[in-house]
């Protein structure tokens, strides 16, 4: 049965009535402080629209539906689309304006051995919605090719009991792009979400995730690598709706030349969610003078029973480290790189396929011989 | 093999070594014994070539070359190895790949041809049993999750490994048990050669009960204040550092 496309019609006006009085984000509003995406599109020209997605080869046990045809779309899309998406400004634009889209949809029960892979490219706003209902399972692998312009993403991710997403992004470096990417996750009774990041910065980069822990069980743990020497943001806000919810964050920053790296994590914890166990680590090491980290981990607890832990740090390689390498004969340059690698491959080493880990780190390497090649 | 003359180092703008003057020949096990803060650390820090450590006056010769002109690595390539006290822990870094990049840069820089990863293994199996450092060892990160005793028998595997001319090994009784004690001067007994120098760094005489030197140097405020063979260690723990810090001032 096609549902009126009406429903779409209140949807998007009411996210344009958010967008417009919200406005584009800049520094001055809190939460964009280190990304000032005013700036960032000042001069932008605004071009048709070109973000597309591609899925080179559907697993079979996979549904997909193009949201260009979201007026005929099916129960399981009317239901869902739209319904997670945050209330902020940059979702609110995506889910208004945008035209292209896909939503993906995991039957119950159904485990997804292959790995999905997912390409985004180009400019402009572009929608996601997947689904994966009670105890189905998928790999999920996001490249998004670095496209020159603006490209506004917003994908909602909606995991039912006992669900389980690993979802991976991959994002080259991009020096013409301005890239914003909203992921919001709603995790059901036992669901888990894993997730890493690579990035290797763009313009301006800013992947936002907004995962609600709403049943008991859940679990949401994230990681990820930033390489760069242009701008990446991490800004990611926890909720645990419930108690007995677990998160753990682990996040690694190199930035050199003139590169500004931005972890914000924010981790909620409701009242009465007893029992909810947060980590949260990210660490930035900057290869020269003009490059730059922030990082804001941020804790906001109204329950009383929890274990919230939170850590960052900034700085230059371990000099203790490096003179114990070089004592032993390598190099120091060998060396250095030796820790680099180290640096990162803790928060890599969170993929456990060995396929995608070795995927991402040939990334990792791209990324880091570019912003070695541009480091003074 | 190892000349050192009038030797002052200073850290930050503080002088620790004042005027320090020892030679090691070939083949030869030296202790030098010091109370706390004595610059026994400092010692070996600066012949490993440690940043911060700045000779202000006198020489340390090695095989004839001055020692102080060589980074850290060319001094590892040319045979000089340091145990060191506090062994560094290295997430992210496996101890077996570390091993073999480690001693592949200093085949490297002898210009000997690099060992694969199977030759290396195999290398380290060899030299692993009698220190009692297992396969999962290697397997985890460097010095990660290491017991004190477990980086101490690494640090000795990694000299067996490197066969080093001059091996300074800085306190590396500190923090073992008596087993471990026992084990660790096994190995190290296990490489005194005609060919290599040792340098043992102690706080106390225990060690040399198992690593019997050929002299001891005592230490006291940045000079050798006191020389002997093996039986100045049992004055040593009979009469305190007082007594011979004191004698000699």
């Amino acid at each position: 049965m096609n549902a009126p496309a009406h429903w779409l019609d209140a949807r998007r006006a009411e996210a344009e009535n958010r967008f417009r009085s919200l406005g584009v984000p800049h520094r001055r509003v809190e939460d964009w402080k280190y990304s000032d995406l005013r700036v960032a599109l000042d001069g932008a020209n605004d071009a048709a629209p070109t973000a597309n997605w591609d899925i080179a080869t559907l697993p079979s046990g996979v549904e997909l539906f193009d949201l260009a045809g979201l007026s005929s779309a099916p129960d399981w899309v009317v239901k869902n689309f739209g319904g997670t998406s945050a209330p902020d400004a940059m979702s609110s634009a995506s889910l208004a304006q945008a035209r292209a889209g896909f939503a993906l949809r995991i039957p119950r029960g159904t485990a997804i051995a292959d790995v999905l892979n997912l390409t985004l490219s180009g400019a402009g706003p572009l929608r996601g919605l997947i689904v994966l209902e009670e105890s189905a399972s998928l790999t999920l692998m996001e490249t998004v090719t670095g496209s020159a312009g603006f490209a506004n993403t917003g994908i909602e991710i909606l995991l039912g009991a006992n669900a389980q997403l690993t979802h991976i992004r991959t994002s080259v470096a991009a020096p013409d792009a301005v890239q914003v990417e909203e992921v919001a996750v709603k995790l059901a009774r036992d669901a888990q979400y894993k997730a890493h990041f690579f990035n290797g910065g763009a313009k301006l980069s800013r992947l936002e995730l907004q995962i609600a822990l709403k049943g008991d069980g859940a679990g949401a743990h994230l990681s990820g690598v930033s390489v760069l020497s242009g701008h990446a943001d991490v800004t990611t806000h926890i909720t645990h709706a419930v108690g007995n919810t677990q998160s753990t964050q682990l996040f690694k920053h190199v930035a050199g030349g003139k590169g500004r790296a931005v972890y914000q994590g924010k981790v909620s914890v409701a009242q009465g969610a007893d029992k909810s166990d947060s980590r949260q680590t990210a660490k930035a090491l900057l290869l020269g003078t003009g490059a730059e980290a922030d990082l804001k981990p941020e804790l906001e607890i109204f329950a009383d029973d929890v274990k919230c832990a939170h850590g960052a740090a900034v700085g230059d390689l371990d000099a203790d480290s490096l003179f114990y390498l070089r004592a032993r004969g390598i190099p120091e340059n060998e060396a250095r790189n030796m820790l680099l690698r180290a640096f990162l491959e803790e928060a890599v080493a969170e993929i456990a396929n060995a396929d995608i880990h070795a995927a991402v780190w040939r990334s990792v390497e791209a990324a880091l011989s570019l912003v070695r090649g541009e480091a003074p | 093999m190892l000349e050192i003359k009038n030797l002052h180092v200073a850290v930050g703008g503080k002088e620790i070594l004042k005027g320090l003057t020892l030679s090691i020949a070939a083949g030869q096990v030296h202790a030098i014994m010091g109370p706390n803060g004595s610059g026994k650390s400092t010692l070996s820090y600066v012949l490993a070539g440690r940043a911060g450590y700045e000779i202000t006056q006198g020489t340390i010769s090695y095989n004839g070359e001055d020692l102080n002109a060589l980074a850290p690595e060319q001094r590892a390539a040319k045979g000089v190895f340091l145990a060191m006290q506090y062994p560094v822990e290295i997430p992210g870094v496996t101890t077996l790949n570390f091993l073999k990049t480690a001693l592949n840069a200093q085949r490297r820089a002898r210009d000997e041809s690099a060992l694969d990863a199977m030759s290396v293994l195999k290398l380290v199996r060899k030299k692993a049993g009698v220190l009692k450092v297992s396969e999962e060892m290697l397997k985890r990160a460097l010095n990660v999750g290491f017991s004190g005793g477990e980086k101490k028998r690494l640090e000795i595997l990694q000299m067996a490994l490197f066969e080093p001319k001059l091996a300074i090994l800085d306190e590396t009784d500190s923090g073992l048990d008596i087993d471990a004690l026992k084990l660790v001067a096994e190995g190290v007994n296990a490489l005194r050669a005609p060919d290599r120098a040792m340098l043992v760094i102690t706080h106390y005489q225990r060690l040399l009960e198992y690593i019997v030197p050929d002299r001891i140097h005592v230490l006291a405020g940045g000079r050798i204040v006191a020389e002997g063979g093996k039986e100045l260690a049992h004055e040593l723990e009979a009469k305190g550092y007082e007594h011979i810090v004191g004698k000699a001032a």
